[in-house]
């Protein structure tokens, strides 16, 4: 009844909002070229999101953009959490937000990070195997296991929380809809663990208590969900084997000569990535790193961090005090 | 500002009468160095920049900027001299103190340091100690504080041995740079020096203030740059002179330095359009590296490279006291005061490319630094000047000597003292170096 209505404002808001995106990176397109690509990346993940909420609502199947997702990530590295995912997209304005209240970030130690890293893996043999499990308690017909992977109708709103809306949120669908076979597509997480608990006041406290934890960890430490978010492990896999080596195509490449290991790049990182700099040089494709090109923006040596597809330079690092590209 | 009943532990006590003799006759002498230095400068090239004038006037020691400087300390601004440039100069300017760097390059003061400490020493350290003993130099009688960065040996006792006549701040910066307790410590010191600076200016260093000086910095950084960019193409301006105004950011007020500079990059950008160049452009192009070089006593060897026959282009150093001063900016992510202070001390510590620091893979970043400095600026040879007593920058002389070989560029270890006397014999040397690079270029 009123999901359309709550579409239209939300298409509304969306509309208006790239509008504004749309001529703050205008205008902070020639003043400060250390903010540039930071701001035209919200201003692609807003695009995103919207691209992603029409296609929600028109019931696509979101396996579709699973599939697609992970087997982007073997090649391009996690370009879509950087650039288009809209959980990302989340907490990069509540950092946005924490910055313009002058609050500062915490720092992860390293060891707790890659602790974090790890904790990757174990989420997703979560995923995968859990709707087999639950199936198994439930006795769904053999014919009906797919459901359980693909399946929930999806809320507009859950689209603004989620990567991949039901990798995380454990949210929507199962309780509000009981069919199993429409085909609005969802995957199980957390939220079919609690539809099988069948206490919806169980599930609306979980879903508060997941938003403020997730809401107060990003405001205390940039993209937080991202350090131990399944998405990357593909290319961690694809790093892991010799054979697979080609496979990461998109890279930030370094030029060790020219680095002064002024550790900017290590500062500035989201996700904490401390590959880019720790590397001498040569390409670079750690399985935690967002793509988000931060470091590539905020390193002032000309032409020492590129971002590199298949042997070409997309971008490369410049010297960000100089106004113009006047060579 | 200490107590003058404090007992001295280095400094021995002289009479006052020998005392103003001896900062007569050096400064005599001094001001006679600065004006033939600059006259050379113009010889060299008839075609001198005309913005060059504002800064060969503020490089007279003597002069309006000590003037400036003394017309702001009546008015209650507090002077804080540092030596290395590990010293966080956006926290002073923050605080609204006037940085300055008080490095000694006289060399007649070298002689009353001797009294101190042996002649083995370096003398950038003897000649500072004498400097301060005769009150010579103007900007470390101003400083309220100095700042002493225990770098090498020399400044590690140097610091001891002023502090008998002033007020010394240590700061420890750690040797291996890449490890997360080095940074921490080096953090830590500069949270304790920004502590201090309030406390003698009392001025508190807000979030604000700190950005301005930030963003002040990095625009003097932005006009450096460009400084450093038009010594890459032929040359439009004679290395001296672009040495003098990378030097003189040392101590002139930073926003009219950056304003000055900025007006003769344009007026270079001009001269590269007409394709005016301030010497043949088939000139050897020569980079020095090693121990820092002061004005005005120390411009021995700049003087020499580009006076000699076959004449050579000093197109870029590597040096604290030149091409490193302002080269890299303090990059901020976000503006809390938490980032900014983490941004100030990597930027200090990490972007530097000193001898005392030391790596497994030896001290890397200087030699990366080095190549880059060298394939950038197209440089036929390097010259690597030490003075006697300089122990790390000698050390690392057949570090820098192999990785150079890689690349096929000449490298001329150059020892020398502060001392006039042996002019003659390093033109010899020098020519020879140049007369082989000449060589080069032609073949």
């Amino acid at each position: 009844m009123y999901e359309p209505l709550v579409g239209t404002i939300l298409g509304w808001i969306v509309a208006v909002g790239i509008a504004l995106a749309g001529l703050l990176v205008i205008l902070i397109w020639k003043k400060d070229r250390t903010r540039k690509l930071s701001y035209l990346r919200l201003f692609i993940q807003m695009v995103s999101l919207v691209g992603l909420f029409y296609s929600f609502t028109l019931s696509l199947w979101l396996m579709v953009f699973v599939i697609v997702i992970f087997g982007l990530t073997f090649f391009s590295g996690r370009f879509f959490c950087g650039w288009v995912c809209p959980f990302g997209f989340y907490m990069d304005i509540v950092s946005l937000i924490r910055q313009k209240l002058g609050v500062k970030y915490w720092m992860l130690p390293d060891r707790v990070n890659r602790a974090l890293h790890w904790l990757r893996y174990i989420i997703a043999a979560v995923i995968l195997i859990s709707p087999l499990l639950l199936g198994a308690l439930n006795f769904v017909p053999a014919s009906q296991i797919h459901a359980l992977f693909l399946r929930g109708p999806y809320r507009p709103y859950a689209i603004l929380l989620s990567p991949l809306e039901p990798l995380v949120l454990p949210f929507t669908g199962a309780i509000a809809d009981l069919g199993f076979f429409d085909w609005s597509i969802s995957y199980p997480y957390a939220r079919d663990i609690i539809f099988y608990l069948d206490v919806p006041q169980v599930t609306s406290i979980i879903i508060y208590v997941f938003v403020a934890l997730t809401l107060a960890a990003t405001f205390m430490f940039r993209r937080f969900w991202c350090r131990f978010c399944p998405t990357g492990i593909s290319i961690a896999a694809a790093n892991r084997f010799n054979g697979l080596k080609w496979m990461p195509l998109l890279h930030i490449n370094k030029v060790e000569e020219k680095c002064t290991k002024c550790g900017i790049c290590k500062r500035v990182c989201p996700v904490q990535v401390t590959e880019v700099y720790e590397q001498k040089g040569g390409n670079i494709a750690p399985s935690t790193c967002l793509n988000c090109m931060r470091c590539i923006e905020m390193c002032p040596y000309e032409g020492c961090l590129k971002m590199n597809l298949a042997g070409k330079t997309l971008i490369e690092s410049r010297n960000w005090l100089e106004p113009s590209d006047v060579k | 500002m200490k107590s003058q009943t404090a007992e001295k532990k280095y400094l021995p006590e002289m009479p006052q009468k020998e005392i103003d003799e001896a900062n007569a006759s050096v400064k005599s002498t001094s001001e006679k160095i600065m004006v033939d230095n600059i006259e050379r400068m113009k010889k060299t090239d008839p075609n001198r920049p005309a913005a060059m004038k504002y800064f060969d006037d503020i490089s007279n020691f003597f002069g309006q900027r000590k003037e400036e400087i003394e017309a702001e300390k009546a008015k209650g601004r507090k002077v804080i001299g540092y030596f290395c440039i590990f010293a966080p100069i956006e926290l002073i300017l923050a605080a609204d103190a006037i940085p300055v760097r008080v490095n000694s390059g006289w060399y007649d003061t070298s002689k009353f340091g001797d009294r101190v400490v042996p002649v083995e020493v370096c003398p950038v350290i003897r000649s500072t100690i004498g400097a301060k003993m005769i009150g010579l130099s103007p900007y470390l009688e101003l400083s309220d504080a100095v700042i002493s960065t225990l770098t090498c040996d020399g400044m590690t006792k140097l610091s001891e041995i002023l502090s008998d006549a002033t007020q010394i701040w240590t700061m420890t910066p750690p040797r291996v740079k890449d490890s997360a307790q080095s940074l921490h410590l080096w953090k830590e010191e500069i949270k304790s020096i920004k502590t201090q600076i309030e406390k003698l200016t009392g001025n508190k260093i807000t979030a604000k203030k700190l950005k301005a000086a930030i963003e002040t910095m990095q625009k003097a950084t932005k006009a450096f740059r460009r400084l450093q960019e038009l010594r890459k193409g032929n040359p439009v301006i004679m290395g001296r002179d672009a040495m003098l105004v990378n030097q003189m950011s040392l101590w002139d007020d930073i926003t009219r330095w950056i304003q000055k500079t900025e007006a003769l990059c344009d007026e270079l950008e001009k001269r590269a359009a007409q394709k005016a160049w301030a010497c043949p452009p088939d000139t050897p192009r020569v980079i020095v590296t090693g121990t820092p070089m002061f004005w005005p006593d120390n411009w021995k060897l700049p003087s020499l490279v580009e006076e000699a026959t076959p004449q050579g282009v000093l197109v870029g150093d590597e040096l604290c006291s030149g091409d490193r001063i302002l080269y890299d900016p303090v990059g901020i992510d976000e503006w809390t005061m938490d980032d900014m202070i983490n941004g100030i001390a990597e930027r200090y510590l990490m972007a530097s490319t000193c001898p005392c620091f030391t790596s497994q893979d030896g001290n890397e970043d200087r030699i990366n630094w080095l190549i880059t400095k060298v394939k950038e600026n197209n440089a036929n040879g390097v010259i690597y000047y030490v003075v006697r007593g300089c122990m790390l920058y000698a050390m690392e002389y057949a570090r820098v000597k192999r990785a150079l070989d890689k690349l096929s560029i000449p490298v001329y270890y150059l020892d020398t003292e502060y001392t006039r006397e042996d002019v003659g014999q390093m033109k010899t040397r020098v020519e020879a170096f140049l007369e082989m690079l000449s060589a080069r270029v032609d073949f």
